[in-house]
């Protein structure tokens, strides 16, 4: 009992992260139809500026943040402009490929200006962790799950209670119908670009005290991220959610009390068993095709 | 001037044979080349740079003692990706330049065994710093070991935890690689012969992003110490500090990646306290101490084992080709073989017919992150 409770805890950490992540692949498909596989890449520029301004300049914790937010912000709007806006009315298939460039692009700029080595970023709290009778909890998944419910709850309101939200929510239903309703369809993909970089930025920043930080860390987290993406069914917000969180306890249970070489594997079986049996994920509308 | 058939003749010969004259007069003049497949790019790229740094050192060493045959040294990167796919491609763009002797091959051993064909068809020595005991006894006699194998490694972690550190109750932790998967395995030999009991072997994939359910195997097997065999220093300081948080506290001795320092950057007070086998430490001889300072001033940090095998192998390649007097393959398998007794910064060589040209390792322990010399086990296997 004792064994299964340390790796819920431990699940659910992870699976807030691919959470996390999977909700920026979401908000960018459901404005432009199309997977940006430079979500991944996202956390991990977030997680270098992160140590450029809290280990290498030094700078407060909370200040670091709030940079590498802003950092962020301005690659959602330069990334939208440079990569989604000059083939916003081409098919779906040149943005993708464009998304996966830019994926190359950013891992391959961090290399050259940053150096392949990988880097240790101190947790926002000084303490490692407590021990809660027989299960350890890591003061950093604690923040992980803690944010990720924050952001969820954000989200929600954010999309059901304001002006700006509903617009979002319009142009990513219907773009044309948006746009005759007055909505600046290009502003509000502008938005999301920038939300989902953000998004995708945090999960860097929590994630990079537990894995370090490195060039390869967006792609493993964004290929998990992408799966529970799929099994939450896509274009779904909490799909996205409840598929990361799924993902995070099914890997950790599977290789604790199958394998520990095939833990990657339990992921992609339920994948693909999803994509068998519920192509349209937990959460997805099933899509009728015309006769 | 009329031009005679004999004229026409002897100018087109001429022509003909301008470029091998050519080539044979730039071969005299020119440099002895050494290939090297290195990790410019990919997770070892770090590792990569200090395996460079170690290389490109004795390169200045043996030019400075005069070269090899007489001429100096030069030495030719290739990126490797640390990929199998990106090694072979590397090896063979440098296996296709015919002036190159002798080649550095990866310190890991898949990538070693992904190359391993392609040596054996050149047919040219090639420096290895994989440890999986394997490769020097799969028939490919091109590939010269320049680090003690997993073998000795095992039976040296053994001997230290039973003997030394006195007890016999194993966890044994290992990546599925080919290094971590002949390591483990020669762990467990060492240890089911020296009569210990082995209370769980767990493997592990490479770049796993949590080691909660082999931490919690470890704590639940009652094992009353621990042994590794982790590739990537990222994979060991996430393991080492979940280790330490999930209340693990038996001795713990590493092979050689706990020792190397991008992996005590990482791990920080993690890994305080642990012992690991290392085949490079600075205090375990004259020979170490002279390249551990050479690095340093270079580099402006500790040397460890990705440097220092490196070093070695270049030397002893040099060495080789000059005790051959010759660039012919075949007379310089046969000298590199014959070396006994040079005095390395990994420890004394004395290759054996397998091409392995070290057989014992020094045992140190992290003391608030420096990695002190505890003593040098030579394996009697």
């Amino acid at each position: 009992m004792d064994l299964a409770l340390q790796l819920l805890f431990t699940g659910f950490g992870i699976g807030a992260v691919y959470a996390l992540v999977a909700l920026g692949f979401v908000l960018i498909f459901r404005a432009t139809n199309v997977v940006n596989f430079a979500q991944g890449e996202f956390s991990m520029v977030a997680a270098y500026l992160m140590v450029v301004c809290a280990v290498d300049l030094e700078l407060p914790y909370w200040l670091s943040f709030l940079i590498a937010l802003a950092g962020m912000a301005l690659l959602g709007i330069v990334f939208n402009l440079g990569v989604y806006y000059p083939l916003r009315n081409r098919s779906f298939l040149p943005v993708i490929i464009a998304t996966i460039g830019a994926s190359i692009f950013l891992s391959n700029a961090v290399l050259a200006l940053y150096g392949p080595q990988p880097q240790a970023l101190q947790g926002w709290f000084d303490t490692p962790g407590i021990q809660a009778g027989p299960v350890y909890l890591d003061s950093q998944y604690l923040l992980i799950i803690g944010v990720t419910l924050l952001l969820v709850l954000f989200q929600y309101w954010f999309f059901e209670h304001t002006l700006l939200g509903k617009k979002m929510q319009a142009t990513s239903q219907d773009k044309e119908m948006a746009s005759l309703l007055g909505i600046k369809v290009s502003s509000m993909i502008m938005l999301t670009f920038v939300y989902s970089a953000v998004l995708g930025g945090i999960a860097g920043i929590l994630v990079a005290p537990v894995l370090f930080v490195s060039i390869q860390m967006g792609s493993t987290i964004a290929l998990k991220a992408f799966a529970a993406t799929i099994i939450g069914g896509f274009g779904d917000v909490t799909g996205a959610i409840i598929g990361g969180l799924a993902l995070g306890i099914i890997e950790t249970f599977g290789a604790a009390y199958i394998s520990v070489p095939y833990k990657d594997g339990f992921a992609f079986l339920v994948l693909i068993a999803f994509l068998v049996f519920r192509p349209q994920g937990l959460f997805g509308e099933r899509v009728a095709e015309k006769a | 001037m009329r031009l005679t058939r004999r004229a026409f003749s002897t100018s087109l010969a001429s022509l003909c044979a301008m470029p091998a004259l050519i080539g044979r007069a730039s071969a005299q003049t020119a440099t002895i080349k050494i290939g090297m497949v290195a990790p410019v790019t990919g997770p070892a790229a770090e590792s990569g740079r200090y395996a460079q740094i170690g290389a490109k050192l004795a390169v200045e060493a043996v030019n400075k003692a005069g070269g090899v045959l007489g001429k100096p040294v030069e030495l030719l990167v290739e990126d490797d990706q640390t990929t199998n796919p990106g090694v072979v491609l590397a090896f063979s763009k440098l296996a296709a330049q015919s002036d190159i002797i002798g080649f550095l091959g990866p310190i890991r051993s898949t990538q070693v065994h992904a190359l391993a064909p392609d040596a054996l068809k050149l047919a040219k020595p090639v420096m290895i710093g994989g440890t999986d005991p394997n490769l020097t006894h799969m028939g490919n006699p091109w590939l010269f070991r320049c680090r003690p194998n997993d073998s000795y490694s095992g039976s040296v972690i053994a001997d230290f935890g039973i003997n030394t550190i006195g007890k016999k109750k194993w966890a044994i932790v290992h990546s599925t690689d080919a290094f971590g998967t002949a390591g483990g395995k020669a762990l467990a030999g060492a240890l089911d012969k020296a009569g210990a009991t082995i209370a769980l072997d767990q493997g592990y994939t490479n770049q796993s992003q949590d080691f909660t359910p082999v931490v919690l195997a470890v704590k639940q097997s009652g094992a009353d110490i621990l042994g590794s065999y982790f590739t990537f220093e990222n994979d060991n300081g996430i393991f080492a500090r979940q280790l330490r948080q999930l209340g693990v506290t038996i001795p713990y001795i590493g092979s050689a990646s706990i020792t190397n320092a991008t992996a005590l950057k990482l791990a920080g007070p993690a890994l305080y306290g642990t012992y690991g086998v290392a085949d490079y430490a600075e205090e375990s001889s004259d020979a170490a101490k002279a390249y551990g300072k050479l690095y340093r001033d270079t580099a402006k940090v500790a040397a460890d084992n990705q440097s220092s095998w490196t070093y070695d192998a270049v030397n002893v390649l040099a060495l080789g080709i000059n005790k051959a007097g010759s660039t012919e393959p075949g007379k310089i398998r046969d000298a590199i073989l014959s070396i006994k007794g040079y005095p390395g910064a990994e420890g004394e060589y004395n290759f054996d017919a397998n091409g392995d040209g070290l057989h014992g390792y020094n045992v140190v322990k992290n003391e608030k992150g420096i990695m002190v010399f505890d003593k040098h086990i030579e394996s009697k296997d």
